[in-house]
């Protein structure tokens, strides 16, 4: 009888230590599984293989060619927007922050692009990655009015979104500013530019997105 | 050889065990590659330990290093908007920080803008501090704030901490 409870005992912890060895192995699916994700979408360094023995460095998006993940963000006005329902128009999604020198030199670029090409359809989302508190409503309008400041200096006249942090991570996660992608009227990304370019390669990428270019 | 119900049910127990240990990393060709992982484009260098006189503001240089490729705001920007490098000591560490002499920035302009120039840091840097402890030994936790960039990228604003020893006698 003794050595009966004891064959439960040792059964029944058996069997929990089955129990915790099944979730752990679920919990670690489950892990490999979402840092499998986050690598895919991950933007790497490759070769630029251009004619003439270029073989410069430059990243690569590994987004490219599938649907532009889609996001919610508020506007500079409280105003909720949607990439969703940019669709049929070809968006530029420019992610900049107020303390990036970079985005301040490209940014006219961009103003001018945007007026060249809206009449065909084109529009800029300027998504802002400035920090904001949303624990101290002081500070947090303090920021808000700083990013405005910023926008209204470099002349920006498309939205501008906050909280970029939020969508980073569907995007790949790239940590770059700036950085660009380039979605076509059906929503797919067709171009993704990482650090200061030329204006011509953002034209170029404009072109593509609006269906013109290669 | 005869084998009883608990002796199986000890074996059970035993590969129970094990499984949970192989399952800690059953994908490991889908960890994250090393290297892969993005350095911080600023490493405190030394020193590790100072020995101070306490009670009295002691002078300690602190040195830092920037990234190659790299450059981090200087203390002092020449816009509002960028981010200076600072340096913090918490308050609960025993030892204040009364002085913090940064070095004045160098000049760099991003390759597309040459007109534009930026106050910034490349390199090795020392950030001349003064230091006041109490009798005792202080194991200090220093932040030191930065925003860095490239040639024409820049990364968002991070922190690295310099933890310091300081022996006051």
């Amino acid at each position: 009888m003794k050595r009966n409870v004891l064959v439960v005992v040792v059964v029944v912890f058996v069997l929990g230590l089955l129990s915790i060895a099944g979730w752990a192995n679920w919990q670690n699916r489950v892990h490999a599984a979402l840092r499998q994700q986050a690598l895919a979408n991950q933007a790497v360094l490759v070769a630029d293989n251009a004619p003439g023995g270029d073989s410069a460095l430059h990243m690569s998006s590994p987004l490219v060619g599938k649907p532009a993940p889609n996001f919610t963000l508020t506007n500079l006005k409280g105003d909720k927007v949607s990439l969703a329902s940019y669709k049929g128009k070809a968006v530029q999604i420019n992610f900049w922050a107020t303390w990036c020198a970079p985005c301040k030199i490209e940014t006219p670029w961009l103003v001018e692009l945007e007026k060249q090409y809206k009449p065909q359809g084109f529009e800029i989302l300027g998504v802002s990655f400035d920090d904001l508190d949303n624990d101290d409503p002081n500070l947090l309008a303090k920021e808000k009015i700083d990013i405005a400041k910023s926008a209204q200096q470099l002349g920006i006249s498309y939205p501008v979104l906050l909280d970029g942090d939020s969508i980073a991570k569907p995007y790949g996660d790239s940590d770059v500013y700036p950085t660009s992608f380039f979605v076509d009227r059906t929503g797919k990304i067709v171009a993704a530019s990482f650090g200061l370019t030329s204006k011509d390669d953002l034209e170029g990428n404009i072109r593509k997105a609006l269906g013109e270019g290669n | 050889m005869r084998i009883g119900p608990l002796s199986l049910a000890l074996a059970l127990a035993i590969l129970a065990v094990k499984v949970p240990a192989q399952a800690q990393n059953p994908f490991g060709d889908l960890q994250a590659k090393p290297g892969s992982a993005k350095p911080p484009a600023v490493t405190y260098l030394f020193p590790e330990q100072v020995s101070i006189v306490a009670g009295k503001p002691s002078p300690v240089d602190l040195h830092f290093k920037v990234g190659a490729g790299l450059h981090v705001n200087s203390h002092t920007p020449r816009s509002e908007e960028l981010i200076p490098t600072t340096l913090k000591f918490p308050e609960d560490a025993g030892v204040q920080l009364t002085k913090a002499d940064f070095p004045p920035g160098i000049d760099f302009a991003f390759p597309i803008d040459p007109k534009e120039k930026l106050s910034v840091y490349t390199g090795e840097f020392i950030v001349h501090t003064e230091l006041v402890a109490a009798k005792g030994e202080h194991l200090v936790q220093a932040t030191l704030h930065y925003q860095a960039c490239n040639n024409d990228t820049c990364m968002p604003p991070h922190s690295i901490t310099a933890a310091i020893d300081v022996i006051a006698k």
